[in-house]
């Protein structure tokens, strides 16, 4: 962080705008002064002004001058961010919380189930993934959308499969003409994928609903609690524990996660709530 | 006990206005609307003074935490302050907000300016309120660590204990005034004896209520029987969270130039925690209440 006043942003320009879906769009930023963040953890983005909205980087977090965060609009702050045009200024604050951590993925199998807006945070530990892909043994991508048009990133999966030991899997809720993947959700496609799962781990990050029945059937899969990394979202705002809005049972997913593994929150009540 | 000192109340009060309201905001409870609160004491109000009642309506808390403040622009407090009258109930919930405040991962500046300009003169309960029942929770109707100063009242002296670093300008100022001497330990069991009874009051008048442990089982257990009972009756007011010692949520409200105003929240409004997704889990009041 630039500055030592956790609450102060650092001011970031809009450099392009890019359509993903009519939903979905990605901002590429420049931040006045280099940014470093770790694949997974987070930052708030601020509309001057506006308000404030908390977003995982979707670019690599080895690219420090130039950072890109995907939004769907679903509310009033993120309706503003799509609003923006080349040029006007943001602010970013953080990175806040624990991200992913790679280092204990060596030498497995990860298989990333991923749904909707969910696969901006993936994007970024792709791009980590691929960065150590020879310490990994494998990386299956698993996604799923609602339609063909609002699959995001599509140039992203031919790019990927060209990665040895990277493969990708997609799947829509709704057929669409021109669509020649799967039809279902995202859970349908773990039937086609052949792991090892004792030497695996699973990284699942989408919509709460989507989370709750990937975690159901990787468990039923024989994935143990501990091998499951869940990107938890929540309402963070203060980014360091304080203000109590994404308060999870004896965590503060701003502080503590947002990745957790199953094991050590499935105790919470009314988590995927 | 440390170190008791006594001034006469007449010379108290005197110093309270010449040495004190010259150099320091005060803050000491008065009476106010049929209870007691603080207010900030000038030349013509040292008088009304109210000691060894429980307890001001406002909580230590918003001395150090307003309800609002902007956290991008530093304020320049002038003046130290002294708050007189604080109940140990209150200072209990303080050294919590320390916890979260000047931990060692994370020291909130403003938090700690104001904490470090301030100086805390707690003074022991001899009246409880209705609903009073620190003992339960093992506090004591009087404070030792974690308040700069104790203060004890009769008729005609003024009793004070020094417990914190921060305290010596103070002392000093009302040693070199000539009017505080040491006491004798027949004054102290005075003292003492006071607090006996109103630790045996409280003891006995709360008798039926769960203590800490018992009340951290319950809290472990969100669909226990007795959280059904509150929410039956709670409109979401937040008057609870905002009277609690030690309730510090808060929320951002950003004003232009990139500044952000921090204000008190309360997670018993409902979108305390909803996503934009949609996702809500604290929907039903049971769960905002544990």
């Amino acid at each position: 962080m630039a500055t030592d006043n956790i609450y102060k942003v650092l001011k970031a320009a809009v450099e392009e705008v890019i359509d993903e879906s009519p939903l979905i769009k990605t901002f590429v930023l420049t931040p006045e002064v280099p940014f470093k963040f770790s694949t997974g953890e987070f930052i708030e983005l601020t509309l001057d002004g506006l308000g404030e909205a908390p977003f995982t980087p979707s670019s690599s977090p080895y690219i420090t001058d130039k950072m890109e965060v995907t939004i769907m609009k679903t509310g009033y702050v993120t309706e503003k961010f799509h609003k923006l045009k080349r040029g006007e200024i943001l602010g970013i604050r953080g990175p806040f919380g624990r991200g992913y951590p790679v280092e204990k993925f060596f030498g497995k199998e990860i298989l990333i189930l991923s749904g909707g807006c969910g696969l901006a945070p993936i994007r970024s530990l792709l791009f980590a993934l691929e960065r150590i892909k020879d310490k990994l043994k494998k990386v299956t991508l698993c996604y799923g959308s609602k339609t063909p048009t609002e699959c995001i990133y599509k140039s992203l999966f031919s790019r990927l499969n060209k990665i040895e030991k990277f493969e990708t899997y997609r799947t829509v809720d709704k057929y669409e003409p021109g669509w020649d993947e799967s039809v279902g959700v995202v859970t349908t496609l773990l039937d086609r994928i052949q792991l090892n799962i004792e030497n695996s781990v699973a990284v699942v990050c989408g919509p709460p609903i989507m989370m709750n029945f990937s975690t159901v059937r990787l468990l039923e899969k024989g994935f143990k609690d501990d091998q499951i990394y869940l990107s938890m979202e929540k309402n963070m705002s203060c980014g360091v524990g304080k203000c109590g809005h994404c308060m999870m049972g004896e965590f503060f997913v701003c502080k503590d996660g947002p990745v957790f593994t199953y094991g050590q929150i499935k105790h919470i009540p009314d988590l995927w709530k | 006990m440390n170190n008791l000192y006594k001034i006469n109340r007449g010379e108290w009060f005197r110093l309270l206005q010449v040495l004190l309201v010259s150099s320091y905001n005060i803050f000491a409870p008065v009476r106010k609307n049929g209870g007691i609160d603080y207010t900030i004491v000038n030349t013509e109000s040292y008088d009304d003074i109210r000691y060894n009642e429980a307890k001001p309506v406002t909580p230590l808390k918003l001395f150090f935490l307003p309800v609002k403040l902007n956290v991008i622009k530093t304020e320049k407090t002038s003046k130290k302050t002294i708050i007189i009258g604080a109940p140990s109930c209150d200072v209990e919930g303080l050294k919590l907000l320390d916890l979260i405040y000047l931990n060692e991962k994370f020291v909130d500046k403003t938090y700690f300016l104001k904490r470090e300009k301030t100086l805390i003169i707690t003074t022991d309960c001899y009246m409880v309120q209705e609903h009073c029942h620190c003992t339960t929770y093992g506090i004591n109707p009087y404070s030792e660590k974690g308040c700069d100063i104790s203060l004890s009242s009769t008729l005609n002296n003024i009793y004070l204990t020094s417990w914190s670093k921060k305290k010596d300008v103070f002392i000093k100022k009302l040693i070199s005034s000539g009017q505080i001497e040491a006491t004798s330990s027949n004054e102290s069991e005075v003292i003492s004896e006071q607090r006996r009874r109103t630790i045996k009051y409280l003891d006995e008048k709360n008798e039926k209520l769960p203590g800490t442990v018992k009340t951290g089982e319950k809290i472990k257990e969100p669909y226990y029987e007795i959280w059904k009972k509150y929410p039956s009756n709670c409109v979401s007011c937040g008057a609870c969270s905002a009277i609690c010692p030690v309730c510090t949520c808060f929320i951002f409200i950003d004003k232009p130039g990139f500044e952000k105003m921090k204000q008190l929240d309360i997670c018993q409004y409902p979108p305390f925690e909803r996503i934009t997704g949609g996702e809500d889990p604290l929907k039903e009041l049971i769960m905002e209440l544990v």
